[in-house]
């Protein structure tokens, strides 16, 4: 083992102090927001054209485990049966609106939001870091910070920083991130709290709520939750009630955080305008 | 440091990042999996404490700007892996630093999720950090047997070679 010169050890020490400057400048306020813009901005671009050459090769290594099986189709059928049961997802809270639906002349308006697909280049670290994915479309593409990402079935997270060609999603899975959730079943709304690969802790409002095994949960409206409403998040896999009477549930997520390739900016919402036609009284004319 | 040794340094580092990012990371989602670290803990074992400290600081710093959490976290995690490694290196073989690299490395994960931890208030993400130490190390010790040896060729080479390195070559021929 060898021992530190005097030197060494003054490095060291300075070096520790300024890392713990910058980890108080950071937490602390917004001056080094503009480094972190540009550093991510640079490695966006550089991530782009490394999975341009490594991309294909990672993706047909990755499709080995599922070769000479049916996994593949597997895959898809499930993707399909999720897609149906969102759209079940849909027409049950159809049904249990449409009183209110009728009146507002917004039926299955769902269709109108404008998606733009888009690949994800690179993964955050996890780990204790924030779950994060990299995607290949950027403001130039209209993508703005704060819109909804999602994989066509169900919710996968939000826009955090968006580049001129590349943005960052925080996935809704993120340890620490919460997203306002509505119980299909029972109308209950509440917070669903990010458990990385594990899905979600879901924490109702109403403490007194009978939340079931099975129940399916939808971003909805709780706080200053940035989400499009009415996008699956998962599925109720078990109930606890502690002495208190506070009900939490596990909840297994209606996308895997872990094997993204494919998804869809919600280009509604952020700094966007909105692409939806406002609804209007009767007999005048909607603007949007 | 010479031109040449800081734009290698740079390169490699860059290079280390995009790999982690596009190659590394969607094979290893679950298991703190670090090229980065692992290739500053093999420049810290050939060229010692001063130049693993430098080139962690540098690297980490890097590392957290190009991120969503406070910068700083990776530098100071990475600059104590430099010093780690860099005292603790010795004329081993190349499974030997490897195996001393995956240590340092799995120490330094445990370490950055204690940090983490304390800056968000989270004691889950200790415990997370804790419980995949081991994994990680099994990950970033796969990773050293093969950066280790590249490191040491480049570093060794005449015109990448230290200064001052960690052995030079009358400690080889007094060990020989």
């Amino acid at each position: 083992m060898r021992r530190l010169t005097r030197r060494q050890r003054t490095a060291s020490l300075v070096l520790c102090v300024l890392a713990l400057c910058f980890i108080t400048l950071d937490l602390g306020g917004t001056s080094l927001r503009s480094a972190h813009s540009g550093v991510r901005g640079v490695l966006g671009s550089l991530y782009r054209g490394t999975d341009a050459m490594l991309g294909p090769a990672r993706r047909f290594v990755q499709g080995i485990p599922s070769a000479g099986t049916n996994q593949t189709r597997i895959q898809a059928l499930r993707h399909e049966n999720a897609q149906l049961e969102a759209r079940l997802n849909a027409a049950a809270a159809d049904r249990s609106t449409q009183a209110q639906l009728a009146k507002l002349q917004l039926a299955a308006d769902t269709g109108q939001y404008r998606v733009l697909p888009a690949r994800v280049l690179a993964l955050g670290p996890g780990q204790g870091f924030d779950w994060t994915v990299t995607l290949d479309q950027g403001t130039a593409a209209g993508v703005r910070v704060g819109q909804t990402v999602t994989d066509g079935a169900g919710l996968v997270g939000r826009i955090l920083h968006a580049d001129a060609r590349t943005s960052v999603v925080l996935l809704g899975a993120d340890p620490g991130s919460g997203v306002g959730v509505r119980d299909l079943r029972t109308g209950q709304i509440g917070v669903a709290t990010g458990r990385g690969s594990a899905g979600f802790v879901f924490v109702p409002l109403d403490p007194s709520a009978k939340i079931q095994v099975g129940d399916q949960l939808v971003t909805g409206p709780v706080g200053s939750t940035s989400y499009i409403p009415g996008l699956a998040v998962g599925t109720v896999s078990s109930v606890r009630t502690s002495v208190d009477g506070t009900t939490r549930a596990q909840v297994g997520p209606a996308t895997s955080a872990t094997s993204l390739d494919l998804v869809g900016v919600i280009l509604v919402g952020g700094d966007a305008v909105s692409p939806r036609v406002a609804v209007a009284p009767s007999g005048t004319v909607a603007q949007r | 440091m010479s031109l040449l040794r800081a734009v290698a340094a740079i390169a490699a580092m860059i290079t280390a990042f995009l790999i982690q990012a596009t190659v590394i990371d969607p094979f290893t989602v679950t298991v703190a999996v670090s090229l980065p670290a692992v290739v500053v803990a093999a420049v810290a074992l050939v060229d010692g404490p001063a130049a693993g400290m430098s080139f962690g600081f540098t690297a980490g710093l890097l590392a957290d700007l190009g991120s969503t959490h406070p910068a700083g976290v990776l530098a100071l995690t990475w600059t104590g892996l430099g010093v780690l490694c860099g005292v603790a290196a010795q004329r081993r073989s190349v499974r030997g630093d490897a195996g001393v690299a995956a240590v340092c490395c799995a120490l330094a994960a445990v370490f950055a999720g204690l940090v983490l931890g304390v800056v968000h208030g989270d004691g889950a993400v200790v415990w997370q950090a804790i419980r995949d130490g081991v994994p990680a190390g099994v990950g970033d010790l796969m990773l050293a047997v093969l950066v280790v040896p590249v490191v040491r060729a480049f570093l060794r080479s005449e015109a990448l070679r230290a200064r001052h390195p960690a052995f030079t070559e009358l400690n080889v021929a007094r060990h020989g």
